[in-house]
């Protein structure tokens, strides 16, 4: 482990991870227009492990999610400078299969966003647009995919209903169900408890802490306990720029820098 | 009243009797003023029902459902059957629809997924400015550009192409002048194209931005997207907006009226001349001297505001539920 300071005024301790990164992100710059909302970040996400992007509204957590999967895209005038490696590729290249890449890195958002159909189309939307499954084999991923994300006990008898009937942490769950179901390598996830009652929240933890087997999982949260409760690796982030990174344990118990100190302890944020 | 007011509102009671809200007493007046106007609106819909009621009854009386089914229409023989601009308005309007429809989508979509912000607005101003344009100057360039260009480029080289007794010459017998029940479709088309694609994209856009980022998140491509999620999340209130658009199509008069061609006979084809409802009125309601006729008349424009009634009716029942099924 090697500890850099880096850049002239902000002190920066962002550590390598162990074991290979999933997602290798180099020296990348965010853009909305003219305002640069990230600055220079670096920073590794490792295989198969939760990690955690904590830090103040307006930090640029969710903007560092969103070049992942390059969502920004949409919207004109958001851009993105810099290299995000997946798998060896620069999926920032101009070339990139926007929707293949989507497939392979889903995003799960702060609000509950089931599409207007029944929840087992909501399931089988994504599948469909890449498989073509038997109708045995898509009840059976459907199956799965609700099971792994503590839903499929309280729909398996309305599966046929819309899915906009569920109370919101049901929706939030079927929304991870939806990810999960078209098997990506990466689920990144924008608050996803932050709507959340108490007990949908605990739900939500256990089915992300089971999913880490399969995929790589980013997590933007505000809820500390959260963080460090579910992931491996931390990153505090601050003005559009990564401050601390290093394991959960670390980050929580023995922060290095002053500003990720007073703000896992409650004295900023 | 005054009670209850003074009741609910616990903090007043402090204050001597002198301190009550200003106003309090026109408050009953206010209401009734409100409430008369509201009435009013009601009265005058009521009292169009019953005097075109009262004015189209001897037509009914005289020729009753015939004034339906039958397409003579003769101020001479003092036959009326409204047949013809009945389905006249009917066959324009839907037709009208059928060809904007598709047109309104691709703007709306246009605007909202794939216009560049510069443009945006450009475009958007267009759509409303095309909106505001009086429909008499729709209808006299339907009749000084549209109908001589559609005579002379389509309907005159179909004719010569036809041979006696084909399909085709079925299709498209009639005087090539231009004015016939397609070119007046043609034009409502126009008329109506930037209403419903307005309307459209306001829907569209009503769509959160977190649903349409997870559909694009889950790996759909543009088509799938809007297909499949945006289309679905706007369905009830989009056919909402496309009746509404219909409505405006049937009542449409002027613009019909200078195109149509202006014939009672039911339209044997698309390029046969024909009327509607309204533009029978608007042509005939001047020259109409028998008592017969003036009934006749008043009783189309009862049927028209059935017709359109039910429309908005329907639309309004649809706008009007929550957005998703």
């Amino acid at each position: 482990m090697n500890v850099q300071a880096t850049a002239e005024t902000y002190e920066s301790y962002v550590e390598q991870i162990q074991g290979p990164a999933k997602i290798d992100i180099k020296k990348l710059d965010f853009f909305y227009g003219k305002n640069k909302a990230l600055h220079g970040l670096t920073t590794g996400f490792a295989e198969k492990k939760i990690t955690a992007l904590i830090g103040p509204s307006g930090c640029g957590k969710s903007t560092l999610l969103r070049t992942m999967n390059r969502i920004y895209g949409l919207y004109p005038g958001q851009r993105a400078e810099g290299e995000i490696m997946f798998d060896g590729r620069n999926i920032l290249g101009p070339n990139e299969d926007l929707a293949a890449l989507r497939a392979r890195i889903g995003m799960v958002f702060q609000k509950p966003t089931p599409f207007p159909m029944s929840i087992y189309d909501n399931v089988a939307y994504g599948v469909r647009l890449y498989e073509r499954l038997g109708r045995q084999d898509m009840d059976a991923r459907v199956e799965e995919s609700l099971r792994r994300a503590a839903l499929w006990d309280e729909v398996k008898d309305k599966l046929h209903t819309s899915g906009l009937g569920l109370s919101g942490g049901q929706q939030q769950r079927l929304c991870v169900a939806r990810g999960v179901a078209v098997r990506p390598e990466v689920l990144l996830l924008d608050e996803p408890a932050s709507a959340l009652d108490p007990i949908s929240t605990a739900k939500l933890e256990e089915t992300l802490i089971e999913l880490k087997q399969d995929h790589t999982i980013v997590i933007v949260t505000h809820n500390l306990g959260q963080a460090a409760r579910i992931s491996d690796y931390t990153g505090f982030m601050y003005l559009g720029r990564l401050i601390e990174f290093t394991t959960t344990e670390q980050l929580f118990t023995n922060p290095r820098g002053k500003r990720t100190q007073d703000y896992v302890t409650g004295r900023f944020g | 009243m005054t009670l209850t007011l003074d009741q609910s509102e616990p903090g007043q009671t402090t204050r001597t009797p002198k301190a009550k809200p200003r106003g309090g007493a026109l408050d009953p007046f206010f209401e009734a003023l409100c409430a008369a106007s509201a009435t009013m609106l009601l009265a005058a819909l009521c009292g169009v029902l019953i005097s075109r009621t009262i004015g189209g009854w001897p037509a009914f009386h005289k020729f009753g459902l015939k004034f339906f089914t039958v397409s003579s229409w003769n101020p001479v023989t003092e036959v009326y059957g409204a047949a013809g601009p009945i389905v006249g308005t009917l066959i324009t309007s839907f037709l009208a629809l059928l060809i904007s429809l598709p047109v309104a989508f691709g703007v709306a979509v246009f605007l909202v997924e794939f216009c560049p912000s510069f443009l945006r607005r450009t475009i958007g101003t267009a759509v409303e400015l095309l909106a505001g344009i009086p429909s008499i100057v729709y209808g006299m360039w339907g009749l000084f550009v549209l109908a001589p260009w559609f005579a002379l480029h389509v309907q005159l080289p179909l004719l010569l192409a036809a041979k006696p007794g084909s399909l085709l010459e079925k299709l498209t017998t009639g005087i090539p002048n231009g004015a016939n029940i397609l070119t007046a479709s043609i034009i409502l088309a126009i008329m109506i194209l930037p209403f419903m694609a307005a309307v459209l994209r306001d829907l569209l856009m009503t769509i959160p931005s977190q649903v349409r980022e997870s559909a694009y998140g889950l790996g759909g491509n543009t088509v799938e997207v809007i297909l499949s999620v945006s289309l679905p999340y706007i369905k009830r209130s989009a056919v909402g907006a496309i009746m509404l658009g219909l409505g405006r199509a049937l009542g449409e008069t002027m613009a019909v009226t200078f195109i149509i061609g202006n014939s009672h006979a039911f339209p044997k084809n698309l390029f046969d001349s024909g009327s509607t409802i309204a533009s029978t009125i608007a042509n005939e309601f001047n020259e109409a001297t028998t008592e017969m006729h003036t009934s006749s008349l008043i009783a189309l424009g009862l049927v028209l505001f059935m017709i359109t009634f039910a429309v908005l009716a329907i639309a309004r029942a649809l706008l009007g539920r929550p957005k998703v099924a």
